[in-house]
């Protein structure tokens, strides 16, 4: 390994602010993953429902997934961005 | 027991690495790389650099003790000093407990004998009363700990030293017996017979194994006898139950004791809006039986929350909130906001028993009258409020199952406020249907916006006490969760038809 490739690797072992980017953005998706799969685990109980009241529990809990993934979604592209800066 | 069988790795440390090599070659780069992590921005590289210069300081230490004992060989001669006999182990028992509780570290007193024993300068014999007397003195430093701490403190206290006196009793009237398993162990593992750095390791490891044989079998009986030694206190619902002032020395202790006096204050709380409603917590089964408790209501119900507020909530807020002022002045950051957080927990607990307070006016007025709609819509008041605690302690009970806790909450946020729309509607409809007069309407209203404020707050003060923490995952989680405008925009979209 050429000198240079090994003091960049070094520099960012110890570059404390990178990790914790690089650890925010993976807890981010981690995050997202989680409400996709909440969102399909309530969309499915949505589909098996004719209770009125459920049915409207059920959509406003979609609703509320769809508004966090989107928020989440644009997060997590501000970081990539700052993260390529 | 377990910690004091694994402080003897010291010895074996002290003795086979520290006195067989020249350890002071090693000490230098430990410390040079230590103090070199030190300096890192790393919280996990100023932590390896702490250990490897603990380490690096540890090796010194150990090389001079070595060569000023070595030094002294000739000048003074301290094996003259020897004692054989009863006498020698008695005077050398007490000597090793006055060093330790001298230098506060049975640690240091074991480095000092095993060194000395090394280089000849104490006998095999008393180093031995000088092991057993420093694991005596050892105890003093938890004693004087628990002399500020609570009831288990001080229980612990004196088990470790009836544990560590017991076994140096022992261990003095068996000592030959001791010394002569020490010296078949140490033929077993290899060590020389004249090694007696090295077998006085093992009998520090075999003196606490024996303590461990001897109080395993009688732990029971142990905690019966301390438990009618220390009596505790009957603790008192309406009284601080975990404000110690020993607490008080470190942030953590500080925020962790203010939290769980904070839900002691929210099961107070939480006590009184239900029996305000003639419910209990242990009617908080599902929605059918809350429902069927509030339905067999005998009205009026009489409960004074005035005198349930100065017995369960003032004393304890009060504390609260003397204990976070004496305690948070030159803290970082992130201990003080937690306080913050904390304190603002407390804060709307109490606006929420003040909010059924004044609900409670008209709903006791209404639900012993003759107008059945007025009846039925605060029974539904009664309802809501106790199905929203409920929904409130499944949430602090799954806690440790929910993947996103933060953000499930906006779920039941957005319930709080379709719940309020729904209300509002349905007086309205009685209203026009003149099945409530005009003033009932308002009445209901106004309660209906302060069942949503006691949701709110009570919502507020169990999202700091049972799912805010300071990991990266809750700040992020923090980060998505929507705010009081959307979800409004989510509870109007889904409403309309």
């Amino acid at each position: 390994m050429k000198i240079e490739k090994l003091l960049h690797k070094l520099h960012a072992f110890f570059d404390t602010d990178k990790h914790k980017k690089r650890l925010h953005i993976e807890e981010l998706r981690r995050i997202l993953l989680e409400l996709k799969k909440k969102e399909r685990k309530i969309a499915d109980r949505l589909s098996e429902v004719d209770d009125i009241y459920l049915i409207k529990q059920y959509q406003t809990e979609l609703e509320i997934i769809w508004l966090q993934r989107k928020k989440g979604v644009a997060v997590l592209q501000q970081l990539k961005q700052r993260k390529k800066k | 027991m377990g910690s004091n069988l694994g402080t003897t790795t010291g010895a074996w440390l002290i003795a086979g690495l520290g006195l067989k090599v020249d350890i002071a070659t090693y000490a230098m780069p430990l410390l040079v790389f230590g103090v070199l992590c030190i300096f890192q921005n790393s919280k996990q590289l100023k932590g390896i650099g702490y250990i490897l210069s603990g380490l690096g300081f540890l090796l010194l230490g150990i090389h001079y003790m070595k060569e000023n004992f070595e030094s002294f060989e000739n000048t003074i001669n301290l094996a003259s000093y020897a004692m054989p006999g009863v006498k020698g182990l008695l005077i050398y028992t007490a000597l090793g407990a006055i060093a330790t509780v001298i230098m506060q570290s049975s640690h240091a007193t074991m480095l000092l004998t095993i060194t000395a024993v090394s280089v000849h300068q104490i006998t095999y014999d008393n180093a031995l009363a000088l092991v057993i007397g420093s694991n005596i003195g050892t105890t003093i430093t938890a004693i004087i700990a628990a002399l500020g701490a609570n009831t288990q403190g001080k229980r612990l206290a004196a088990s470790h030293l009836l544990i560590n006196l017991f076994t140096g009793i022992v261990a003095l009237v068996f000592i030959e017996q001791f010394a002569v398993a020490v010296d078949i162990i140490s033929a077993g593992l290899g060590i020389g017979a004249a090694d007696n750095a090295m077998k006085l390791a093992a009998f520090h490891s075999l003196f606490n194994l024996a303590a461990v044989v001897m109080f395993i079998p009688f732990i029971n009986q142990q905690a019966l006898f301390l438990e009618k030694l220390f009596i505790e206190k009957r603790s008192n619902m309406f009284e601080p139950k975990y404000l110690d002032s020993s607490a008080m020395d470190f942030p953590e202790t500080v925020v962790e004791s203010v939290k769980l006096e904070s839900i002691h204050l929210y099961d107070n709380a939480i006590h009184i809006i239900l029996h305000t409603f003639g419910l209990h917590k242990r009617d908080l089964k599902n929605s059918e039986w809350i429902r069927q408790r509030i339905g067999q209501n005998k009205y009026p119900i009489e409960y004074d929350i005035d005198a349930s507020y100065e017995k369960r909530i003032k004393g304890i807020y009060s504390a609260i909130i003397a204990f976070i002022s004496q305690a948070a002045f030159t803290w970082q950051m992130t201990q003080s906001s937690k306080l913050s957080w904390l304190r603002e927990a407390n804060k709307h607990l109490v606006e929420a028993i003040k909010d059924t307070k004044h609900l409670q006016k008209n709903w006791t007025h209404f639900s012993a009258s003759s107008n059945t709609a007025a009846i039925n819509e605060y029974n539904e008041i009664a309802y809501q409020i106790a199905w929203h605690i409920l929904q409130i302690e499944a949430i602090r009970h799954d806690s440790d199952n929910n993947e996103l806790p933060l953000l499930s909450l906006d779920a039941l946020k957005a319930t709080i406020q379709n719940d309020d729309m729904q209300l509002n509607r349905t007086i309205e409809i009685l209203i026009r249907e003149r099945k409530i007069s005009p003033e009932t309407g308002s009445s209901l209203i106004n309660d209906s916006a302060y069942t949503r404020s006691i949701k709110k707050n009570l919502l507020r003060a169990a999202e700091t006490l049972f799912l805010h923490d300071n990991t990266d995952k809750a700040g992020i989680e923090q980060q998505l969760t929507l705010n009081e405008t959307e979800i409004n925009g989510v509870v109007h979209t889904v409403d309309k038809p």
